[in-house]
Formats: C-alpha cells, sequence, structure tokens
C-alpha cells in the first residue's frame, strides 16, 4: 500500500475534532435516553403520587372543601384559625408526649436488652425470635390485642389486679394513663426491632478497643460508660431522629384504643388530621395541619441525613 | 531453696487466688443466670398476649366477663371462627390484603430495581437533582399528603366513576416508596463497577448489561426490599381507611378494626379475627426469619 492510499484509509477511519464532539454528543444523547427508560417507570408515579401532592398539599392549606367539592381559596385565613385552634396544640402537644414516654422507655429496655444479648449469646437466637414476632402484627391489631392487657373488665392488668386485691382501673378512663397505654403499646410492638438494631451497632464495636479498656483494667460499667458508650452515640442519635419521625405519625393505635379521648388527651396530630379532613368538616385546619406535618418530617429527615453525614466525615477524618 | 516462709507465702496467695477466682465464677454465673432470667421475662412479654389472645378466641364472648377468668376453656367453643369466616366478610378482606400488598409490592420491585440501577450506574442530566428530590421526601408520610392523594383518586379521568373502593385506587398511589429506590441504589452502587465495565466493553447493551449482568446479582436485596415492602403495606391503615368505604373492599386492617362496635363489641370475634390473621403470619415469618430481621434493618430509615 502506497503512503498516500495509507492517509486516506486513515482519514476514514478517523474522526475529525468537529466529527469527534458530533458523534459524542450522539452517543451521550442515546445513553441519556436510555437511562430515562430505566428510571421513567418509577418517575412517573413518583412524581405523580408524591411529589405533585406535596405542592398540592400546601397549596390546599390556603383553601377550604376540596374533598368532595372543589376548593375554596381563602389566603391565610387556615393558618390564622389553626394558630388559635387549641385542638391542634393539644394534639401536637400530646404527641410530643407520646413520642418523648415512647422512645425513652424503648430505648433503655432495647440498649439493655441488646447489651444482655451481645454478653450472653447461648440461646440468643430464640430471644431474638421472641422478642420480634410483636413486629409482626399491624399497628390496628397491636391495639385491639392491647385491649385484652388494658381493658376495664377483662384486660390482663386489671385481672392480676383485682386477684392482688387492689381492684379495677379505668385505664382509659383518665388522659396520662390512656396516653400512656398507647405508649406501651408502642413500646411493646417496637421493642424487638430496637434490641435488634441496638444489637447490630453493639456488635460493631471493634472487639479490641474493649479488650484495651480491659487491660487497662477498666470494669464492666467503666468499659460500657468510656467505650461504648461514646461509640454509640452517633448511632443513638441518628435512632432517636428516626424514632421521633416514626412516632409523630401514631394513628393506628389511637383508632382502635381511644379514638383521641378522653377529652382529647390522646388526639394526637395525625389523628387530628384525619379527624378534620375525614368528616369532611373544617377541612381547611386538616389540611394547614398535614403542611406543619410535613414541615416537621422534613425538618427531622434532614436533620438525619446531617447526623450521618458527620459520621461518615468523622470516619474519613480519622482514617 | 527457698526459705518455709516463703512457701507459706506462696501457698496462701494461691489459695487466696482460688478463692478469689472461685467468687469471681460464682458471681459470674449469678450474673448470668440474672440475665437469662430478664431476657426470658421480656421474652414471655413478648410472646403471652398472642398466647392470651387464644383463650378468647375459643370461648363464648360473654365468659370473658366472668371472674376469675377462665383461662382454659372447658370446651372448644369454635363458634367465633365460624361467624368471623360466615357472618363477616374476613375472607374477602384476606383476599383484599394479598392483592394489594402483593400488587404494590410487585410493582415497587420492578421499577425500584431499574431505577436504583439508573441512579447507581447510569449518567443522565437532572440526575443528582431527582435523586436529591428522592431523598428530600424520604420520610414523607401518607397523613401529609393525604387528602391530594384522595382528591386525585376520588376524581381518576378516565374512570366512569371514581377511583374509590377500585383496587388500583388502593394500590397505585402506594407504589412510589422513596425508600425502596435509595435502597437499591446503595446496594447496586456496591457492587464492583468492573463488572458492569466488563460487559459494556464486550458490547453488551444497558438492558443486557441490567438483565444478565446486575439482575442475578441483586437477588438479596431484591428479597429484602420485596419482604419490607409487603410488611409495609400489610400493616398500613391510613390509606386503606380513606379509600374503601364498602365492606367488600377493606383490607384485614381496616376490616377487623372495623369489627370494634359503637357501642358493644364482640371481643371473642376479634380474638378469633387477630388470632387467623396473625398465626399465618408467625408461620411465615418462622420460615423466612433470617431475611424479616435483614429486611426490618434495612427499613431502619423508616420505621
Amino acid at each position: 500500500m502506497s503512503a498516500e492510499a495509507a492517509e486516506r484509509a486513515w482519514d476514514e477511519l478517523t474522526l475529525s475534532p468537529a466529527e469527534y464532539r458530533r458523534a459524542g454528543a450522539r452517543y451521550r444523547q442515546r445513553r441519556s435516553v436510555r437511562a430515562y427508560l430505566f428510571v421513567v417507570p418509577y418517575l412517573v408515579p413518583f412524581l405523580a403520587f408524591l411529589v405533585v401532592p406535596l405542592f398540592w398539599s400546601i397549596w390546599l392549606s390556603f383553601n377550604q372543601g376540596g374533598l368532595l367539592d372543589s376548593a375554596k381559596f381563602i389566603g391565610l385565613k387556615n393558618w390564622r384559625v389553626i394558630g388559635a385552634d387549641t385542638e391542634l396544640t393539644t394534639s401536637i402537644k400530646n404527641t410530643a408526649i407520646y413520642a418523648a414516654e415512647a422512645i425513652f422507655l424503648v430505648f433503655t429496655l432495647a440498649l439493655f436488652l441488646a447489651l444482655l444479648l451481645n454478653r450472653y449469646r447461648r440461646g440468643s437466637n430464640f430471644y431474638k425470635l421472641a422478642l420480634y414476632v410483636p413486629l409482626l402484627a399491624p399497628a390496628v391489631l397491636v391495639g385491639l390485642i392491647w385491649q385484652f392487657v388494658t381493658n376495664y373488665d377483662f384486660g390482663l392488668i386489671n385481672v392480676a389486679l383485682v386477684h392482688l386485691g387492689i381492684g379495677r382501673v379505668n385505664i382509659f378512663g383518665n388522659g396520662t394513663s390512656a396516653l400512656l397505654a398507647i405508649v406501651g403499646a408502642e413500646v411493646w410492638r417496637g421493642l424487638g426491632f430496637w434490641t435488634l438494631y441496638f444489637l447490630a451497632s453493639l456488635q460493631n464495636i471493634p472487639e479490641e478497643l474493649l479488650d484495651a479498656a480491659r487491660v487497662d483494667g477498666a470494669r464492666g460499667f467503666q468499659r460500657f460508660r468510656r467505650v461504648t458508650v461514646p461509640l454509640l452515640r452517633p448511632m443513638l442519635l441518628f435512632a432517636v431522629v428516626i424514632a421521633i419521625i416514626a412516632n409523630f405519625q401514631v394513628f393506628d393505635t389511637v383508632y382502635v384504643l381511644t379514638q383521641g379521648g378522653p377529652y382529647l388527651s390522646t388526639s394526637t396530630l395525625v389523628w387530628f388530621i384525619w379527624k378534620r379532613l375525614f368528616a369532611f368538616q373544617q377541612t381547611g385546619q386538616g389540611y394547614a395541619a398535614a403542611v406543619l406535618l410535613l414541615a416537621i418530617i422534613l425538618v427531622l429527615t434532614a436533620v438525619s441525613f446531617w447526623l450521618l453525614g458527620s459520621r461518615r466525615r468523622r470516619r474519613t477524618r480519622e482514617a | 531453696m527457698a526459705a518455709p516462709g516463703a512457701i507459706a507465702e506462696v501457698t496462701e496467695a494461691h489459695a487466696d487466688y482460688a478463692r478469689a477466682a472461685r467468687r469471681n465464677r460464682l458471681l459470674g454465673f449469678g450474673k448470668g443466670v440474672a440475665a437469662y432470667v430478664v431476657l426470658t421475662v421480656f421474652a414471655a412479654i413478648a410472646l403471652i398476649p398472642f398466647v392470651y389472645l387464644l383463650s378468647p378466641s375459643f370461648r363464648k364472648s360473654y365468659e370473658l366477663l366472668t371472674f376469675p377468668p377462665q383461662w382454659i376453656p372447658h370446651s372448644l367453643y369454635t363458634g367465633n371462627f365460624h361467624h368471623v369466616l360466615h357472618g363477616t366478610s374476613y375472607p374477602r378482606w384476606a383476599l383484599n390484603t394479598l392483592i394489594f400488598a402483593g400488587s404494590v409490592t410487585a410493582v415497587t420491585l420492578v421499577i425500584d430495581t431499574l431505577a436504583g440501577y439508573a441512579f447507581a450506574r447510569l449518567r443522565f442530566p437532572g440526575r443528582s437533582l431527582i435523586f436529591a428530590l428522592v431523598i428530600a421526601t424520604l420520610m414523607i408520610p401518607t397523613a401529609a399528603v393525604v387528602a391530594p392523594l384522595y382528591i386525585m383518586i376520588s376524581r381518576l379521568p378516565g374512570w366512569t366513576h371514581s377511583g374509590v373502593n377500585t383496587y388500583p385506587g388502593l394500590i397505585l398511589p402506594m407504589v412510589c416508596s422513596p425508600l425502596g429506590v435509595f435502597m437499591m441504589r446503595q446496594f447496586i452502587s456496591t457492587l464492583p463497577e468492573a463488572l458492569v465495565e466488563a460487559a459494556r466493553l464486550d458490547g453488551a447493551g444497558e438492558w443486557q448489561i441490567f438483565r444478565k449482568i446486575v439482575l442475578p446479582l441483586m437477588k438479596p436485596a431484591i428479597v429484602v426490599l420485596g419482604i419490607f415492602t409487603f410488611m409495609f403495606q400489610w400493616v398500613n391503615f391510613l390509606w386503606p381507611l380513606v379509600i374503601t368505604t364498602t365492606d367488600n373492599m377493606k383490607t384485614l386492617t381496616v376490616g377487623i378494626a372495623s369489627l370494634q362496635g359503637q357501642f358493644v363489641t364482640d371481643w371473642g370475634v376479634i380474638s378469633a379475627a387477630s388470632v387467623m390473621t396473625i398465626f399465618p403470619m408467625i408461620v411465615v415469618f418462622l420460615i423466612f426469619q433470617r431475611w424479616f430481621v435483614q429486611a426490618s434493618m434495612a427499613g431502619a430509615l423508616k420505621q
């Protein structure tokens, strides 16, 4: 082959910069289209049933009606009304108390059980399974099962109290104990989950650190206080935020156990939203409360990701 | 040759040591016993309500009110179960629950795996923006968007009647959980990129790579997401409560809750329905326990 022919062949094989750019653009375009084909099946329901309703929810908070008829724009009126609505403030206060009680109880017990299971491994599989079982029941069923524990006439607690000669107590007769009954249902259902969660975190703690502390003469509680707790702290903070998010949505157990009573003492934020919306009256306040819930959850989500991020940042700094 | 005194000292030290070791062993043994007692108590607390539930389900409802309570029924009364099966729409609720949770799970698995793959491995404009949106909405509860969802579904276009009390109305709004996409993306990110690159160099198309290389490796993640999604819908209450009004379209959670009467509640029937609902689930759990635990840990972000 002559040199000239070779050069011609080379020219045909290679692309000029402009051609190269065009081919690249074509390739990228085709690649993007293919990628979109993978995303679109998810993106359509995601936009339709989550993103759009999210903004719609905010828009609705400036409206009245709309569930059975068409919505009517009323400006800031809903927000002014719910600002002075004691039922809403009570509901939010109840939700906060409920969440604080439930998280404190379930975390203390779960951490304790996780420490035991981490130390005593023999037969721990049975205990893990047993603790997990309540999680299989829907919260609604947990509420109904809880009736067999708390009911005035035949609940386990009252039967035991009568046997002890103390006499029955009407657990759902006063606000504090009624809310505690709902807390109890949640603690009972959630204990297994959090125990396994903490157990997994405990098993992530490097054995060497605890051994080193032991060699240095640290006793059991000291090791827990000075090694385990500091190492668990980031995970604990994250768990608390997640638990707040979950517990702020309490509804099912309220629905079957108390219906918000007595006198709103167990009315929670989601209960308030549901009651206002689906009694089909005063829907405007329901819309506004839903936006409030949305804001709370979004802020907490941001906090949880910030916590995850700071943990990762610390880890990379140490590495 | 050591002095006799020194030998005595050593023997004494030995005895001291042996005594301390015995005491430690005893103390350790005592602690161990205490630990297992505590664990057993909590295991019992977790399980006893389920066992206790069996008792009223086999007794006549008015017997619940006798005192002292009769834990073990005289004879097995099966009337409650008979009533649940024939006097209520329980079989239909169970079927609805299976259709609802099953469909949501099936659709979720398909669309979340595809999208998760795209977010992890494919490049397209707007990828990080869309993914940020997914992350931001990760934990939005149904309650916060329930009103617009209801409005949408109750006026679904193209329906001669509204989407209330229909399967699509029940299922569709629940298929877009961002958590599944997030889980899938995280999982696919951990797969070695070299595999995908090698297949691409061998001339495989994106679809082929996904189908032949990525999908087989994703089996564990798919099982975990499947169980997680099914469990999440199986316990779902708020959305079915809002979108179903006829007895025939209720799911188990809504149906059983509706058995609780305004004034009189037949607790025998409720306990029978609960037993029928929860015990099959426990059996399934015992068979697939390993996967269940993994699934609920993966869902730590949501629950």
